[in-house]
């Protein structure tokens, strides 16, 4: 039993919360400082939502003055969260007395857990993507530009579409292990010779000739992929564009290697036992139950500039569900709450010619509201009583 | 107290205030006649301006000053961007611009290398070579280019501003005067000859052509009559122009820094006048230090409330004028503390972080228009003035606690001045703005993620600038809870409000470094020297707080000499 308590003493004692408080900031640090040369996705999964992380001793210092290598074995924030939710509980229950001049601190602390059980929430539950419709068409999906899919599209006159696709995930341990990816509704199987997470285009006068043999089969045959440099945090929207090599054979025979692309603006027929099926690498798709129609996209910018002013879509928006069909103006700092999905206007088409949406699923996304209101209050209730205080005994 | 000690005060400010008025009434050292020009509006990268703002923005980007020196005559921005426009031959041999690189001054073949500022007619035999040069080193990435390759691509683009300008596509120089008109450029008439036509058109190229024949007198008419037309068409846009021409003029944050300097010496007199035995000349240099803050920060006030004016828009919305802010949050911050206190460290902090701020600032504005129009998804005035303002309020505590910090660690361990109330009164002064530090700088954060949630649905994004913020708030929150574990007292609280500074320093700039090339103009290379050195310093501080209580200078007892002399007392034996 006494262990027990003096767990439960250790667990609730200041020295472990400035202890925790601590490693939080060398984690935010160094999770900022890897956004130099990864991208926030990436950092925010390794760093902020995973229970461990090990964090290069060269980020701290740039490569120009020294080359340091080893790796910091350290706490992630799922850990350091967890921690902290459990050292304010804990605290609680040993030393706080309700009372009046406690309940500033009780307030803030209840809301500083709620924040944690937050962005809890948010890492296991939220998703965005972006919905890009052009001006006079409709959508009625979301797109993840953070990861990709492989599909194979077999059409269905009259009917609909067979669409099977590929996760980027599958297509990336595939590459890693070598071995084809079959599956009992795909047609043929698919074998990734090279997966580039990003990537640049060679046109065919800038391929050589064996990079452009790399593949024998549809666009790649006349173009080549090459790696590139992944985008990273500090440059803002810079999204990753992926291509991959891949042989695709049918019982035993080779069909054909082909390249496949984010940058190929249409899919790749494939004729497999004399049935053409279309191929394609696209960003992940997630589809909604309700339709947007673009029917206005306006881009007001500066006079004499280029800096955008204003962006604004006027869209129709239908639910036939829900029996919804009315029109809305998404703009700026405007968003459209929907179905438990807020779209925004996050970018434009290349020549106004239609919007990008960005599609925030988030089921927590009340919660930071709520505790910071908490934590806001209990601080200003705190210091409201230690400042009157404060000013009566000097005045006493 | 003597009444030299009673007035001395009021005669510090009111000296103060005689020079502000003295410096708003100062004529126009080129003449008169130069206001005309000075005030015509034009519009460039979206925001209708004074033709002086524009004119001194560009003088700023292509040679680090507002003026032009050349054989020792110094023109003003307007009249140089005047002649510019109407005599770019004459223009031509103005020493504008700026070169440090000494192997790009050589590859221009100057004779007279010394000098760090080049004219038009200089750098033109080899305008093709730069530009070739700057081709070159645009191919390699922002991160690796030397100082050769930095340089050289500075200046390709301080000439293409000064063609532009030359050529008269940039500042859109036709006002519009009728309903369905827009602002255009000059140059525009090239193509459009019957633009020429248009009453503002046709009235700024008179301006032009009188000024390249020479003829100064009508020019100056023209101009005049230009203004009279603006007056009639348009004239809140004129009044608007003529007001930011007296801001140029005036220069209220320099004037206020000048100010603070002149209060932060009075403050180290009243701190070493308390340290003597001159009680009275305490409290009389510690007003007047008062009395300088109390004018300067109106004329802080001042210039921030006409930014708003002139911008229509909360105090913050740049770097720059965060600086502006922070400095201007932070003097009424320590003067509160002072007012509780009264023993001459408030007064002291605020002069010095009124008047580093505004060097701050004054080094970011060499990027341009310091009122330059924000992006669609900043354009919010609502949030611009919640979330901005408060988390730029949090950053100001955090920096005044760090600074009165360093006075507590640096004054108790080498001098003898805090003896006595102060050691004990500063520790909890830091405190107090600790914790006001955590609740503004947590709610500044949290309104900036509810900014976030309302812009992109995304409360928390672990981006570098979040990040900073969160750093912030953590470190103070870190600092109170040591405090109220006992795991630090006065000295542990103070050590770590030093270090306050150095974590705020990597919010507030650090983490606009991290992505070079989109802050890529100059003064961002030489700011990570300087924040390096910042922060190297406020470790040293801490360093000094190591330093054993026993032995800091102004927890020494004062060696009195014993009041009465030991008596002697002989016991029987």
């Amino acid at each position: 039993v006494n262990v027990i308590k003096g767990a439960f003493q250790a667990m609730a004692s200041l020295r472990l919360t400035v202890l925790l408080l601590a490693l939080s900031m060398v984690l935010i640090l160094a999770g900022t400082l890897a956004q130099v040369n990864e991208g926030v996705w990436s950092v925010v999964d390794r760093y902020f939502r995973s229970p461990f992380v090990l964090i290069p001793f060269q980020l701290f210092i740039p490569e120009k003055i020294a080359r340091i290598p080893g790796v910091l074995p350290f706490p992630g924030g799922l850990t350091l969260g967890v921690l902290l939710f459990f050292n304010l509980t804990a605290a609680h229950f040993t030393r706080f007395k309700m009372s009046w001049k406690r309940s500033g601190i009780i307030l803030s602390h209840a809301g500083v857990m709620l924040l944690l059980v937050g962005e809890f929430v948010t890492g296991a539950m939220a998703d965005e993507g972006n919905m890009t419709i052009d001006e006079g068409a409709s959508s009625n999906y979301v797109e993840d530009t953070r990861t990709t899919e492989l599909v194979v599209v077999e059409r269905a006159a009259g009917g609909d579409d067979l669409v099977i696709a590929v996760p980027q995930g599958h297509l990336e341990r595939a590459a890693r292990a070598g071995a084809p990816i079959s599956h009992a509704l795909l047609p043929f199987g698919i074998t990734v010779d090279e997966w580039m997470p990003n990537s640049r285009i060679l046109g065919p006068m800038r391929a050589s000739d064996a990079q452009r043999k790399k593949a024998d089969s549809g666009a790649g045959a006349q173009v080549a992929a090459v790696p590139a440099p992944i985008a990273t945090g500090v440059n803002g929207a810079e999204v990753d564009s992926p291509s991959a090599y891949v042989t695709f054979s049918s019982a035993g025979t080779k069909v054909g290697t082909y390249l496949v692309s984010l940058y190929f603006d249409r899919p790749q027929p494939v004729m497999v036992n004399g049935k053409q099926y279309d191929v394609e690498l696209r960003f992940k798709r997630t589809y909604k139950p309700y339709t947007l129609h673009l029917i206005d996209f306006r881009h007001d910018k500066f006079v004499g500039t280029d800096k955008p002013r204003n962006f604004s879509s006027l869209v129709r928006l239908m639910d036939p569900a829900r029996h919804t069909d009315r029109e809305v103006l998404i703009y700026m700092n405007t968003p459209l709450r929907y179905a438990g999905d807020t779209l925004y206007q996050s970018a434009f088409k290349q020549g106004d010619t239609g919007t990008i949406l960005q599609v925030v699923t988030n089921p927590g996304w009340l919660i930071p509201y709520i505790s910071c209101a908490l934590v806001t209050l209990g601080l200003l209730v705190h210091f409201g009583i230690r400042l009157s205080g404060s000013i009566r005994r000097r005045t006493a | 107290m003597s009444a030299l000690q009673r007035v001395f005060p009021w005669v510090v400010g009111a000296l103060a205030l005689v020079y502000v008025v003295l410096i708003a009434a100062k004529p126009e050292h080129t003449g008169e006649h130069w206001r005309e020009y000075a005030r015509i509006p034009v519009c460039a990268d979206g925001r209708v301006k004074p033709l002086d703002t524009f004119a001194r923005n560009s003088m700023m980007q292509l040679s680090a000053r507002q003026a032009v020196r050349t054989d020792g005559r110094t023109e003003s921005a307007t009249e140089w961007i005047v002649e510019l426009m109407s005599a770019p031959s004459k223009a031509g041999a103005r020493n504008v611009f700026r070169i440090d690189h000494p192997d790009v001054v050589a590859m221009l073949g100057v004779a007279d290398a010394k000098r760090t500022r080049f004219s038009f007619s200089e750098v033109e035999p080899k305008i093709n070579e730069v530009f070739r040069q700057a081709e070159l080193a645009e191919q390699t990435s922002a991160k690796t280019r030397d100082p050769f390759q930095r340089e050289v691509i500075q200046l390709a683009n301080r000439l293409s501003l000064y063609i532009r300008i030359a050529r008269m596509e940039t500042p859109l120089m036709i006002a519009p005067v009728n309903p369905g008109e827009e602002w255009r450029p000059l140059a525009d008439v090239v193509q459009n000859p019957a633009l020429a036509n248009q009453e503002s058109a046709a009235a700024v190229i008179s301006i032009l052509q009188a000024r390249a024949t020479s003829d100064a007198a009508r020019a100056d008419t023209e101009a005049e009559a230009y203004n009279t037309l603006l007056r009639a068409k348009i004239p809140h846009i004129l009044d608007t122009a003529e007001h930011e021409t007296l801001f140029n003029r005036v220069e209220p944050f320099y004037q206020s820094s000048v100010l603070y300097v002149l209060a932060f010496v009075l403050a180290c007199f009243a701190l070493l006048a308390r340290q003597g035995s001159a009680g009275g000349w305490f409290t009389a240099f510690n007003r007047a230090t008062l009395a300088a803050i109390a004018v300067a920060f109106l004329v802080h006030s001042v210039g921030i409330a006409a930014r708003i004016y002139l911008q229509g828009r909360p105090p913050v919305t740049n770097l720059y004028s965060s600086a502006v802010f922070i400095g201007w949050a932070c003097v009424p911050l320590a003067l509160v503390g002072e007012w509780f206190y009264r023993f001459g460290f408030g007064t002291l902090a605020a002069s010095l972080i009124g008047f580093a701020t505004l060097v701050v600032a004054h080094n970011l504005s060499s990027g341009g228009d310091t009122m330059e129009m924000m992006q669609a998804v900043l354009d919010s005035n609502f949030w611009l003035a919640t979330h901005v303002v408060v988390i730029t309020i949090g950053y100001s505590a955090t920096v005044l606690a760090g600074f009165l910090a360093i006075a507590y660690i640096l004054g108790g361990v080498l001098t003898p001045l805090l003896r006595g109330e102060p050691v004990k009164t500063l520790p909890r002064m830091i405190y107090g703005v600790i914790c006001f530090a955590s609740i503004t700088s947590f709610v500044g954060t949290v309104l900036g993620g509810i900014w976030a949630d309302q812009s992109w649905g995304r409360f928390w994004g672990w981006d570098p600038k979040e990040n900073g913020a969160a750093l912030i708030v953590a470190w103070n929150i870190l600092i109170l809870h040591a405090r109220w574990g006992g795991m630090v007292k006065d000295r542990g609280v103070a050590a770590m409000a030093v270090f306050g500074n150095a974590v705020t320093a990597w919010s507030w700039f650090g983490t606009n470094m991290l992505g070079v090339g989109l802050h890529s103009y100059g003064f961002m290379d030489s700011a990570v020297f300087w924040l390096v050195s910042f922060c190297v310093a406020q470790l040293a501080v801490m360093a000094v707080a190591l330093v054993p209580i026993p032995r800091w200078r102004s927890l020494q007892p004062a060696i009195t000499p014993p009041e009465t002399a030991p008596r002697v007392v002989v016991r029987p034996a």
